[in-house]
């Protein structure tokens, strides 16, 4: 009989309370297929109206039902129980963020950073189009590995850079900021490279890997910094290739006079 | 408010899109005897027959016994071969993968019709404007009338990029220079608190979420992709009953942050006026018009039936008016798949 029930044990949290933050246990009984979110709010429904969680498109669109679920990062509506194993699941909120209420943590953090790179193509150079701007299958297919964000935190919450430092970029921003850099219809795609050339930026990652193994859109934050690290190399490289070009062909022209 | 719009596959269980990029790249759709069963219903068009017409199809195998166990058909991949499912159908590869465990590229995937989009909404004009003065709507809670009875797929971009622009635009040349009225939000605010205390006074022993499932089963079987007068009276009746007991919720907590019981309470609430609004439109419209299908009408019916139903609240009770179809350049004609 015991078998036939999941435990969840679900982390609470409520500023207004003392201690502000417990552990709840609920049980349901075992459905085929069912998904943590069904789960959640089969207990909300059932057990405990006051259970706080986000969720919106129930299809891994939107990105708002991230938390940590026996220690690893995920999506709830995306996670089959059965397949997560066992009978007994520990839910958290996802760590590095400030909590809201129970598993609704605040991630303004994450926004203002999104903000700060200004994600958007900049046409103001020339005039604009009257049909689209149209890129080639092939460079979308390269930017595709950058593009498939869906803001979920999940990266964040596993990301060590951002654990230590809360002004580091994260991965999901500098992987954003890869895909404007890179997309051929951004014309002040140059200016990317400037905002996250720092310690909060692209060098301040310790390039583990974790967003990677986390992100549920298959998302490359890492190789997107990398490739953001060469791309500012290679542009302060030509700088200082201008300078000496420029300087040479006036001391060129300098020795010409004196002969 | 009839025309509700019913997508033909979505995955079985979750009921996420599985969308028509899956037909359009040549996904067949079989039944449990194995037979391609769109030949029977649409057979120059077959799977790529409008959205209707394919729900309806498919539907009817299910509730003739010919589809899998728990009521769903198999959309098949497999043909396409691996190459073409990962380059040109990758998203719903994935969902197929991570919701259902399904492979594409091995398995057929389980899909049944489930509700998609309304066609109905607040009625405004071409600006986003209702009929109330300064009062706009926007997406797919707003009628605009371009999907007629049945939205082609893709299309409801014009709500977001063509309507949420202008309604927005309209909004602002609205509000001009003018200062809110500090007196309206007052007022509002002041009648919204005298709600919620009655609100959280009720003690009956009713709960949001039984009165919600009941709700979404009733209009499935009774008000769904086939509509018949007995079911539909039914479905009235109940809905009364329904309401009755919508009366009776008693809400455990009070808090205004957080409350995600009121938060219910309120999707409820809208829930039943819509579900009252889409019956009483069903019920009256005798006849078959794009996604709303009477088993007992089965043709579209031109000389009565061209025309938009208007639905009123006039003291808690709904009141239907009529209204012209404005026609341009294609006037309807019997449809041939």
């Amino acid at each position: 009989m015991k078998d036939e029930f999941l435990t969840f044990r679900i982390k609470r949290f409520n500023k207004n309370r003392t201690p502000s933050q417990w552990i709840d246990i609920f049980q349901l009984k075992k459905k085929k297929g069912m998904n943590l979110l069904e789960a959640l709010l089969q207990i909300r429904d059932e057990q405990d109206g006051s259970l706080g969680f986000r969720y919106s498109c129930r299809g891994a669109v939107c990105g708002s039902c991230g938390m940590k679920v026996n220690g690893k990062p995920l999506l709830a509506c995306r996670t089959i129980l059965e397949k997560l194993g066992g009978d007994s699941f520990l839910i958290e909120p996802l760590p590095n963020f400030p909590l809201i209420y129970d598993l609704i943590i605040d991630m303004i953090p994450f926004y203002k950073h999104y903000c700060s790179i200004e994600p958007y193509f900049d046409h103001s150079k020339s005039p604009p189009l009257l049909s689209e701007y149209l890129m080639d299958e092939a460079k979308r297919k390269e930017i595709d590995p950058y593009i498939q964000c869906i803001h979920c935190g999940l990266c964040y919450s596993t990301c060590p850079a951002f654990g230590r430092n809360k002004e580091f970029l994260g991965p999901a921003i500098l992987a954003k900021a890869c895909r404007f850099y890179m997309d051929p219809r951004n014309e002040k795609f140059r200016n990317v490279i400037f905002k996250v050339d720092d310690l909060h930026g692209v060098w301040g990652c310790n390039t583990v890997y974790q967003c990677e193994r986390v992100c549920p859109k298959g998302v490359l934050p890492t190789h997107g910094i990398l490739k953001l690290r060469k791309a500012i190399l290679n542009d302060k490289l030509n700088r200082i290739k201008d300078f000496f070009k420029k300087f040479s062909t006036q001391f060129l022209w300098r020795t010409n006079q004196h002969v | 408010m009839e025309f509700v719009q019913f997508h033909p596959t979505t995955l079985f269980g979750t009921n996420i899109l599985i969308s028509e990029a899956a037909r359009g790249e040549g996904g067949i759709l079989i039944n449990a005897k194995g037979e391609r069963f769109m030949e029977r219903y649409a057979p120059k068009l077959l799977e790529l027959a409008p959205r209707d017409i394919v729900a309806r199809a498919i539907q009817i195998e299910i509730d003739e016994g010919r589809g899998f166990e728990e009521g769903y058909v198999h959309l098949d991949l497999r043909h396409l071969g691996e190459k073409t499912i990962k380059e040109r159908l990758p998203g719903i590869r994935e969902i197929a993968v991570h919701f259902a465990g399904i492979d594409p590229i091995e398995h057929p995937l389980p899909v049944q019709p489930a509700q998609h989009y309304s066609m109905g909404g607040i009625s405004t004009d071409l600006e986003g404007e209702t009929p109330i003065a300064g009062l706009f709507a926007a997406g797919e809670c707003a009628c605009v009338s371009v999907h007629g009875a049945n939205r082609l797929g893709g299309n409801s971009l014009l709500e977001t990029i063509v309507f949420g622009a202008r309604a927005g635009k309209k909004a602002c040349e609205r509000i001009g220079g003018k200062k809110a009225d500090e007196e309206i939000f007052k007022r509002c605010l002041k009648a919204f608190e005298d709600r919620l205390k009655i609100i959280f006074e009720g003690n009956g022993k009713e709960s949001c979420s039984k009165i919600r499932d009941e709700l979404r089963g009733m209009m499935t079987s009774h008000v769904g992709i086939f509509r018949e007068e007995k079911k539909l009276l039914w479905a009235k009746k109940n809905m009364e009953a329904l309401k009755d007991r919508f009366r009776l919720i008693r809400l455990k907590s009070k808090l205004l942050a957080f409350n995600f019981e009121l938060i219910q309470y309120f999707d409820l609430e809208s829930m039943l006026n819509v579900a009252e609004v889409i019956i009483e439109g069903a019920l009256k419209r005798k006849e078959s018009r794009g996604a709303h299908y009477r088993l007992n009408y089965p043709f579209r019916d031109d000389q009565n039936w061209l025309k938009h139903t208007l639905a009123y609240k006039d003291e808690g009770h709904i009141r239907l008016d009529y209204q012209e179809v404005m026609i341009t350049e294609y006037p309807p004609i019997e449809r041939k798949y």
